[in-house]
């Protein structure tokens, strides 16, 4: 990875209509580390990966992004799809070929656990390749910033470290990572840094011990819920009560 | 972006797009039904000569051309954006005009292929037919040529061009299956049928004139791809002395629905 600035989100406020989804939210990710954002269902971390990683404009603040490389963000979406008629090693080909370089498929699908199945079509992929898949399409470019959202819902506890060891990996080689997910467990190994966000609004950031060393906290989920504001088994919800979907 | 990279790109699309097609089990079905169709026809028309299959032709290929270009285009940029890969996609350096010119390019190749290939079959059959006879308008005064099928097919073939970019306009302001077969399901009566009914019922209800018949067909692609078939295609034996409408206008008509559709899709694409 190239030795970048990282990513600097200043005060951004993101709505939809009447809609206040983000609110004032600043943060920031160094090169070589890893953040994680959690926070509860409908809590905004969507919305704000979809803001850091330029797919939506903010109403306010700003997201500065590293400038350098071939391609600045790296992007895992919740959901990775691709062409179902494709093979992996096509799928990343045609990636590759959109930043204008002779991707090294073999490397990257070595460095994420495919090199096994380079000629499987994406629609023969369980979920748990089509997700790793997903990771070495967000490496390819060298991208300075890598955003992952929620890399390892609904995968089995093998997969998900093994996506965890990749996602440190990456990180080890200068990327500054950030990843939206429920996987507490996850946070705790990789996370050099966390936000929590609620109700669209930061409810507390620093490294996971730091969190538990705030709330007296034996884990991370108790942490977490001593730090929301909304009742457990709820969905988050704004001030008017439309929220919950972001 | 340089206009360089803009075409590197959307060449690494169109490739993408072309390669999608070939492995479309759907796509296959759906050409081998058309090359049936339009190879029955000439067949079953018989080969008396290049006119005469040209006019037999040109209401079936008015139809179906339209059919197989919603097909090949309608979910071209909308399953993209369905499946979440859209999204993707955005976070490469690719601008919008090279993202839909690229789709649009690799689906025109593999359409294309399948719009002129039995056409051409046609024209063959001509060629080794070894009667003379001229089964449809024999009562006419006519100079058989290749040219005017030629003409035709060239035409055909331009026809495809926008009734593809409409399409691609659809499948880049859809925002889900149903609203995207919805819109090809009343673009495609529109197109067929709904343009010309509209102009014959204002004529026979008299708000509008003989006079402004031919202004008003060059909205309708199918009514200008019609008009310039007869004008340009077989203008000099068929209509000969009669009223063909004007070339330019018809190709003024045809080359706005391409521009406009292109224009809107490239627009519509980043769905946020």
């Amino acid at each position: 990875m190239t030795e970048t600035v990282g990513l600097s989100v200043e005060a951004v406020t993101v709505s939809f209509g009447d809609l206040t989804v983000i609110e004032d939210v600043t943060f920031g990710v160094d090169p070589g580390t890893v953040t994680c954002l959690i926070g509860p269902n409908g809590s905004g971390k969507t919305t704000m990966l979809r803001a850091v990683a330029g797919l939506l404009v903010p109403d306010s603040g700003s997201v500065d992004r590293p400038s350098t490389g071939t391609r600045p963000v790296g992007y895992l979406a919740q959901a990775p799809a691709f062409r179902p008629q494709f093979t992996v090693r096509e799928t990343l080909s045609f990636y590759g070929d959109l930043v204008g370089e002779s991707v090294d498929t073999e490397s990257a699908m070595d460095r994420v656990g495919l090199s096994g199945v380079p000629d499987r079509r994406v629609e023969a992929l369980s979920g748990g390749m089509t997700r790793l898949l997903g990771i070495a399409q967000a490496t390819i470019g060298d991208p300075g910033l890598l955003v992952l959202d929620e890399p390892s819902s609904g995968l089995d506890p093998m997969m998900s470290h093994h996506i965890t060891e990749t996602i440190s990996e990456l990180a080890d080689d200068g990327a500054a990572v950030i990843v939206a997910t429920h996987d507490l467990g996850a946070v705790s190994r990789i996370a050099d840094d966390t936000v929590l966000i609620d109700r669209g609004q930061i409810a507390a950031t620093g490294a996971p011990d730091e969190l538990l060393a705030e709330t007296g906290a034996a884990d991370l989920e108790d942490a977490m819920s001593a730090l929301v504001s909304h009742e457990s088994g709820e969905v988050a919800t704004r001030v008017d009560g439309t929220g919950g979907s972001a | 972006m340089t206009v360089r990279e803009a075409g590197r790109t959307a060449l690494v699309f169109a490739q993408r797009e072309f390669r999608t097609l070939l492995r479309t089990r759907t796509i296959a079905v759906l050409a081998a039904g058309y090359f049936l169709v339009i190879v029955g026809l000439v067949v079953a028309a018989g080969t008396g000569g290049y006119l005469p299959l040209t006019l037999d032709l040109l209401r079936p290929v008015e139809v179906l051309v339209p059919v197989l270009a919603f097909a090949f285009g309608y979910r071209a940029i909308f399953a993209d954006a369905q499946r979440g890969e859209l999204e993707t996609i955005r976070t490469y350096p690719v601008s919008r005009t090279a993202f839909v010119g690229g789709v649009y390019l690799g689906r025109l190749a593999g359409f294309l292929w399948v719009v002129l290939a039995p056409l051409l079959v046609g024209a063959v059959l001509v060629a080794t037919s070894p009667s003379e006879q001229v089964t449809v308008i024999s009562a006419h005064e006519t100079v058989d040529s290749p040219a005017i099928y030629l003409r035709f097919v060239t035409l055909t073939a331009v026809f495809g061009l926008v009734t593809l970019a409409i399409a691609t306009a659809v499948s880049a302001v859809a925002r889900s299956t149903r609203e995207a077969l919805a819109l090809v399901t009343v673009l495609f009566i529109a197109l067929v049928v709904g343009f010309d009914a509209t102009i014959v019922a204002a004529l026979s209800g008299g708000i509008i004139s003989a006079g402004q018949v031919e202004p008003l067909l060059i909205f309708s692609p199918n009514s200008a791809f019609r008009g310039l078939v007869l004008s340009v295609a077989v203008g000099d034996v068929y209509t000969r002395g009669a009223m063909a409408g004007s070339p330019l206008a018809y190709s003024i008509g045809l080359a706005s629905w391409f521009v406009v559709s292109l224009a809107a899709a490239m627009r519509t694409a980043w769905r946020t």
